[in-house]
């Protein structure tokens, strides 16, 4: 974790139009900065309507930014054109958004290889990857099942893996399991931070909850209300492997959260 | 599960099967009522007006043993089917090419929208005029009749594909022509099949009348000569048998509906 950080934020500027053409545009990120070096988990908290899937938006380029850049390996990605975006940057960010977005004519097996399959990747090594990630997040037994067949967290655990599976370097989450149950969600957030163990990518997770934000981070970015801008930037010392369930019994956990919390408006 | 859930299910089981049995008695009921109709009515109004039912399937039967009808049949089902795959073609090809001229598409889709309204079985004495009297203004006709449901279709369901699963395919890398076959093809099969639902009885249809007025061969040929040399069973023939083929080609559509769309999550309420 030293040297040129991986992916890097700066000064971005996202702005929407107002509803008609009198009313003032509403900035929604304004001069934002942070950067990530290789192989951090990184949990980016705010409240919700602060920005934070127009943020993942932008540095995954679905999205255009108004101003700023967004550096990938030191080097500038153009995101201020529609015409030039480049979405996942050559596969080399992968993108778990809200919604599983799992393909409803394909198989769960199919959804997870669709990326390799469209990389032109398709290999018996991806075919055992994909296997092996099914096995890891419990899904095996269902590769012949579509998706309205699975259950909210398998889908889940699919559309993680349909990302895991092709490994970029770079891995963006949108408060992925924001929907589902307490157990289900504990249950994934083990398993993720199994599978990071695994290839210890660099992540970059949006969460509004502060327990999951201080659970699977190395570091955790607060940001404030829109125009959305970082309050607080917290390392989180609660030493690897961690006891997710038991995160809040850790005698560094209460101070932590305490401090995030006066942060988070 | 207990004893008493078990049984439950049970008596749920077997009354939803006598159900089941009780449309399809139904249904073969109300065939035989429709047939008993249709002979009181022919023995009301008169050999000249109504064709006996009987002698409308006796006529069927002979008329295919000498090979005339299969004749017909075949004509019709060459037309309709050549000119539904062209329409089809058009149909599905049209949209994925102003897909990719958003511009040009804003400015023609009104007009496009508007040539829906045009009668097109008022244009087949300018399509005899053009093309001469062989296939070629049957094709045309079938294949507008055809093509404006499934441009229709596949138009609307391109642009009802969900935004967020084109902008997964293009994170994981896929191309464009790529995205247009595994998300965009698929997104709209249900809205394509729904079209090809519409326009297949369709297809007959303007094949048919086509015959009437162009050719020598056909069913539609057949019911016409039938009536111009007073043979009222005749034209009954040709029509139950039109009906039919457009049964068995609606089928053989819910069979590949069926397997196409097998990933589409069963609506039990549409189950009986």
């Amino acid at each position: 974790m030293s040297g040129q950080p991986l992916l890097e934020v700066r000064g971005l500027d996202k702005r929407f139009a107002g509803r008609s053409g009198r009313d003032t545009a509403l900035w929604v990120i304004k001069d934002l900065s942070f950067s990530v070096p290789d192989g951090e988990f990184l949990t980016i908290i705010g409240p919700s309507g602060s920005g934070k899937t127009t943020l993942l938006n932008m540095i995954a380029q679905i999205d255009v930014a108004n101003g700023g850049e967004v550096r990938f390996q030191s080097k500038s990605a153009p995101i201020n054109d529609p015409k030039s975006l480049n979405p996942g940057l050559n596969c080399q960010i992968g993108y778990v958004t809200q919604e599983d977005n799992l393909l409803p004519w394909r198989t769960t097996l199919q959804n997870v290889l669709f990326p390799l399959e469209v990389q032109g990747r398709l290999d018996a090594e991806g075919r055992a990857r994909a296997d092996m990630l099914m096995r890891t997040v419990g899904l095996a037994g269902f590769e012949g099942h579509y998706p309205h067949e699975l259950s909210g967290g398998m889908r889940k655990r699919a559309s993680l893996i349909r990302t895991l599976v092709y490994d970029p370097p770079v891995i963006l989450m949108d408060e992925p399991f924001g929907a589902l149950d307490a157990q289900t969600r504990a249950q994934l957030q083990e398993d993720l931070l199994r599978l990071w163990n695994l290839g210890r990518k660099t992540i970059v997770f949006v969460t509004h909850d502060i327990t999951e934000a201080i659970a699977l981070g190395d570091r955790t970015l607060v940001l404030s209300r829109a125009p959305a801008k970082i309050v607080g930037d917290h390392p989180i010392t609660i030493p690897r492997p961690r006891d997710i369930r038991g995160i809040m019994t850790h005698p560094d956990f209460a101070a932590l959260y305490q401090r995030i919390r006066e942060q988070v408006q | 599960m207990t004893a008493q859930d078990t049984a439950l299910d049970l008596s749920e089981a077997s009354s939803i099967k006598w159900r089941r049995y009780g449309v399809i008695i139904g249904r073969v009921l109300l065939i035989g009522l429709l047939f008993v109709l249709w002979k009181l009515g022919a023995d009301a109004v008169g050999p000249i007006y109504v064709a006996d039912p009987i002698k409308v399937i006796q006529r069927i039967i002979t008329d295919t043993q000498s090979g005339l009808l299969l004749k017909h049949i075949y004509a019709t089902l060459r037309i309709s089917t050549i000119g539904f795959a062209i329409g089809c073609a058009f149909g599905i090809a049209l949209p994925f090419v102003l897909r990719l001229v958003p511009r040009i598409t804003a400015a023609v889709e009104p007009y496009i929208m508007a040539s829906v309204g045009i009668p097109k079985y008022a244009l087949i004495p300018l399509f005899i005029l053009y093309f001469g009297i062989d296939d070629a203004p049957k094709l045309w006709l079938v294949g507008l009749l055809v093509f404006y449901p499934i441009f229709i279709a596949v138009f609307a369901g391109i642009r009802n594909v969900d935004r967020r699963l084109i902008n997964m395919a293009r994170i994981v890398g896929a191309s464009e022509s790529r995205i247009a076959r595994e998300v965009i093809w698929y997104s709209l099969t249900p809205f394509f099949f729904a079209a090809l639902k519409i326009s297949l009885p369709r297809a007959v249809s303007a094949a048919i009348i086509g015959e009437f007025l162009v050719g020598n061969e056909g069913i539609g040929y057949f019911i016409e000569n039938s009536r111009q040399s007073f043979d009222t069973v005749g034209a009954f023939a040709g029509i139950l048998v039109a009906t039919a083929l457009v049964l068995v080609l609606n089928s053989v559509l819910d069979k590949i509906d069926h397997r196409v769309n097998a990933w589409r999550p069963k609506e039990r309420s549409m189950e009986i």
